[in-house]
C-alpha cells in the first residue's frame, strides 16, 4: 500500500513526465456548428447526426492514428449558430480561442459563412492580420465562392456553377423544344437569391436559353453578370411568405418553357401549389440544390412532379446508402448538405494521420496550422458518390453530382453525368 | 414583367381574400384590447401553436385530418389561457408595459418551443378539402375557393362575436369590464373569469385563423408567426383598436394593399407601403377607421 504522501509523489511524477515528454492525447477534438434553432434547424440537426455517425464509425475502427503511432478517439462538440451571422462569428471566436478543437465543420447558412469567414486570418502567416487561425471545413453553406475569403476556410460543398452549367447543357441537348426561361427566388435568403441571380440564369443563357421577355441588361453567360437586373426582371418572394398569387400569375403569364424556382422547401411548396392551382405548370422546372430534400417530397410531391435538380448526394452507392441509413438512425436525414459532414470527418481523419498530429493541447495552434496545410495540399478526396477534386487555391471542391427529378413522391436519378 | 388592369384587379382580389387571415388575427388582437386595453403580442403565436398541436395530435393518434381544424382552435384557446395567466394575470393590471413585454416573451417562447419540437422543418398541413383545389373564374379574374371560405368564415366570426358581445350576459359583462373595470367589480362581475373567457374566445378564433393560414399554403412553419403577428397587429391598429368591424375591414385592406404593391413595386418594397399606411393612420387618424376611446365595441 502506498502512503498518501507516496501517492501524491507518484501522481506528481506522472504529471511531470507527461509535461516534460509532451502530452499524449487520447482524444482528438473537433467542433461543429450549424443552425440548430430557427426555421433552418433541420439543417444543423442533420449535419450533427451525420457528424456523430461518422465519428462513431472512426472510433469503432480504432480511432485516429497520431504522430507517435498511438490511436486516439475522436470527439466533437456541436454549437448552434442559428443561421445568425453574429452568433456564427461568436462561435468561431469561442471555438478558436477557448477550446482545443483542431478544426471546425460548418456553418449551415451562406450568410453566416460569408460573415464569419471574414474574422479568420486572410493570408496564412500574415503577422499583421490577427484573425482567427483555425482551419474550417464547411459542409453546408453553399453560396458560390465563399472559401477564398480566408486561407483557413475550406469547403466540401457542391460547386453550383459547375452543376447548373452541366444541367443546362444536358437540357439543351436532350430537350431542344425548351427555349425560353423565366424564374424567381426568395430574395431574403442568401443562397437562394445568390445562386439564382449569379449562377443559374447565367448558366441557362450560356447554353442558349433565352429569357422570355427578351435579354436582361448586362446579363451574359458570365457568372454574376447583371445579377441585380436578374432579380428585378424576375418574380420573387420572401422566405416567410405564404401568398404567392402575384408571383405564380407572373410565371404563368410569362409562358416560358422552363421555370426556375430557386427557393428552399417551405416556399417552394407554397409557390408550386399556387402555380398548380392556376394551372400554370410549364414544360419543365429546375429547382435549387437545397430543395432536393425530403421536405419537398413530404410537402408537395404532386406539384413538384418533374422538377429537376442537380445534387451531390443521392443514395446510389453502397456508401451513400449506408450513410443515409446511419443518418436516419441518428435522428437526421442525409442530403447534399448533411452528407458532406460524413465526408468531412473522414477527410479530417485522413489529414490528421497524414500530417502527424500529437493532440498535445499546448501545441494546438501549431497543429491547427499543420491540418490547414494538409487540407490545402489535398488534390482529391473520396466522396460518397465518387471522387471529389479539390480546387486547391480556392479551398473549394468539385464534387460529383447527379440530376434528380421528382417522380411519384421520390427524388429519382434522372441523369448521371459521371457516366 | 408588364401588367395591365386585369393584373391589378386580380392582385387586389387575391390580396383581399388572403387578407381574411390578417382580419381574423386582427380581430383577436382587438377583442383582447377591447376587453383589457392591453395588447397580447403572443396572440398569433398561440394561434399557430394551436394549429401545431392540432396537427400533432391528429398525426399521433392517426385521427381524421379534418379534426385538425377542431383540435387546433381548442388547443389555441388553452394556450391563450396560459398566456393570460403568465403575461397578464400575474402582472399588476396597472403595469401595461410589463404585460406587453411578457406577452412578447410568450410569443418568442411559443415560437421556440415549436421550433424545437419540429426541428424547424415545415410540416405538411391538411388543406381545406374541396375548397383547396377550387378555383373559380369570373371572366379573366380568378378566385381561390379556400380563401373565399376563409373570408366567409371571418365574416361569420365577426357576426358571432358581435352577437356574443351585444346580446348575451357574457358580452354585457365583458363590455362592463372593458368600460369601467372597478364598477364592474363592485357589481360582482368576476373580472378574471371574464378576461379568461375573452382570451379563450380570441384564442379559438386565432386557432381557426392559424389552421386556415397553414391550410392555405398546405404547410405549417414557425416562419408564419412573425409576419402574421405584424400584419394582424397592423390590422387591429388601422381598424381602430377595440373595433371588431374595423379589424375585419382593415385586415382585408392590408391584404389588398400588400398584394397591389407586390405587383407594382416588387417583393422587396411591398411591406414598406403597408407600414407607410400604418404611419399615415397613426398620424392622421390615430384611432383608426372605427375606433375611439368612447365607443369601442
Amino acid at each position: 500500500m502506498f502512503s498518501k504522501f507516496k501517492k501524491l509523489k507518484l501522481a506528481t511524477l506522472a504529471f511531470a513526465t507527461v509535461i516534460a515528454g509532451g502530452a499524449v492525447a487520447d482524444t482528438i477534438k473537433i467542433a461543429g456548428w450549424g443552425a440548430k434553432s430557427g426555421p433552418l434547424r433541420s439543417f444543423g440537426v442533420n449535419s450533427e447526426a451525420i457528424i456523430k455517425a461518422a465519428i462513431d464509425r472512426v472510433n469503432e475502427n480504432g480511432g485516429v492514428k497520431l504522430a507517435d503511432g498511438s490511436m486516439a478517439k475522436m470527439s466533437y462538440d456541436y454549437y448552434d449558430s442559428a443561421c445568425n451571422a453574429e452568433q456564427g462569428i461568436a462561435i468561431a471566436r469561442k471555438v478558436a480561442s477557448e477550446t482545443n478543437a483542431l478544426i471546425g465543420i460548418g456553418p449551415t447558412c451562406s450568410g453566416v459563412a460569408a460573415a464569419s469567414f471574414g474574422v479568420f486570418q486572410k493570408k496564412v502567416g500574415d503577422s499583421s492580420d490577427t484573425g482567427l487561425q483555425m482551419p474550417l471545413l464547411t459542409d453546408t453553406a453553399v453560396r458560390n465562392g465563399l472559401a477564398k475569403i480566408s486561407q483557413w476556410t475550406f469547403r466540401n460543398t457542391p460547386n453550383e456553377p459547375d452543376m447548373y452549367d452541366k444541367l443546362f447543357a444536358w437540357i439543351a441537348k436532350t430537350n431542344p423544344n425548351i427555349k425560353t426561361i423565366y424564374g424567381g427566388t426568395e430574395t431574403n435568403q442568401g443562397h437562394s437569391a445568390g445562386t439564382y441571380s449569379k449562377v443559374i440564369v447565367q448558366a441557362a443563357i450560356r447554353h442558349g436559353f433565352e429569357w422570355v421577355n427578351g435579354p436582361i441588361d448586362e446579363v451574359s453567360d458570365k457568372i454574376g453578370s447583371g445579377f441585380k437586373n436578374v432579380l428585378s426582371s424576375s418574380s420573387n418572394w420572401l422566405m416567410e411568405d405564404t401568398n404567392f398569387s402575384v408571383q405564380a400569375r407572373a410565371f404563368k403569364k410569362s409562358g416560358a418553357d422552363l421555370f426556375i424556382v430557386s427557393s428552399h422547401p417551405f416556399t417552394t411548396c407554397g409557390f408550386l401549389k399556387e402555380l398548380s392551382r392556376m394551372k400554370g405548370m410549364p414544360k419543365m422546372m429546375v429547382g435549387l440544390t437545397s430543395s432536393s430534400s425530403a421536405e419537398v417530397m413530404k410537402g408537395c410531391p404532386k406539384q413538384a412532379e418533374g422538377m429537376i435538380i442537380p445534387t451531390s448526394f443521392a443514395p446510389i452507392t453502397a456508401a451513400a446508402k449506408e450513410v443515409a441509413a446511419l443518418a436516419a438512425a441518428n435522428g437526421g436525414s442525409a442530403d447534399l448538405h448533411s452528407a458532406a459532414s460524413w465526408e468531412n470527418v473522414m477527410i479530417i481523419k485522413d489529414v490528421i494521420e497524414a500530417v502527424g498530429i500529437t493532440g498535445d493541447p499546448s501545441k494546438v495552434n501549431e497543429e491547427r496550422a499543420k491540418i490547414r496545410d494538409g487540407l490545402e495540399a489535398l488534390e482529391t478526396t473520396e466522396g460518397l458518390i465518387g471522387t471529389v477534386t479539390r480546387v486547391q487555391d480556392e479551398g473549394e471542391a468539385l464534387k460529383p453530382f447527379v440530376f434528380v427529378h421528382a417522380k411519384n413522391g421520390n427524388w429519382e436519378v434522372l441523369h448521371d453525368p459521371r457516366k | 414583367m408588364s401588367f395591365g388592369l386585369i393584373d391589378i384587379l386580380q392582385s387586389l382580389i387575391d390580396g383581399i381574400l388572403f387578407g381574411s387571415i390578417y382580419a381574423l388575427i386582427g380581430l383577436g388582437f382587438t377583442l383582447i384590447f377591447g376587453a383589457m386595453e392591453k395588447l397580447n403580442m403572443a396572440y398569433a403565436a398561440s394561434s399557430i401553436g394551436g394549429a401545431y398541436v392540432g396537427l400533432g395530435l391528429a398525426t399521433l393518434f392517426s385521427l381524421p385530418l379534418f379534426l385538425v381544424f377542431l383540435i387546433g382552435p381548442i388547443a389555441a384557446g388553452l394556450i391563450s389561457i396560459l398566456v393570460y395567466l403568465v403575461s397578464f394575470r400575474l402582472i399588476p393590471s396597472t403595469n401595461h408595459l410589463g404585460s406587453l413585454m411578457a406577452s412578447i416573451g410568450a410569443l418568442f417562447f411559443i415560437d421556440e418551443v415549436i421550433i424545437h419540437e419540429t426541428q424547424g422543418s415545415p410540416l405538411t398541413f391538411p388543406e381545406l378539402g374541396i375548397f383547396a383545389e377550387a378555383y373559380f373564374m369570373l371572366g379573366d379574374l380568378g378566385f381561390r375557393g379556400d380563401l373565399i371560405f376563409i373570408m366567409i368564415f371571418g365574416l361569420i366570426s365577426m357576426g358571432v362575436i358581435i352577437y356574443l358581445l351585444y346580446y348575451t350576459r357574457l358580452g354585457l359583462a365583458t363590455r362592463a369590464v372593458s368600460q369601467q373595470n372597478v364598477a364592474a367589480r363592485l357589481c360582482g362581475i368576476p373580472i378574471h373569469t371574464i378576461n379568461i373567457s375573452t382570451f379563450v374566445l380570441a384564442g379559438i378564433l386565432g386557432g381557426f385563423a392559424g389552421c386556415m393560414a397553414a391550410a392555405s399554403v398546405g404547410v405549417i412553419s414557425p416562419l408564419l408567426t412573425i409576419p402574421i403577428t405584424i400584419k394582424g397587429l397592423i390590422a387591429a391598429v388601422i381598424g381602430g383598436l377595440g373595433s371588431i368591424r374595423g379589424a375585419i375591414i382593415a385586415g382585408l385592406m392590408i391584404g389588398g394593399v400588400e398584394n397591389f404593391f407586390l405587383l407594382v413595386r416588387g417583393v422587396n418594397e411591398r411591406d414598406i407601403y403597408v407600414f407607410l399606411l400604418l404611419f399615415v393612420f397613426l398620424v392622421l387618424r390615430p384611432n383608426g377607421l372605427f375606433g375611439n376611446e368612447i365607443n369601442r365595441d
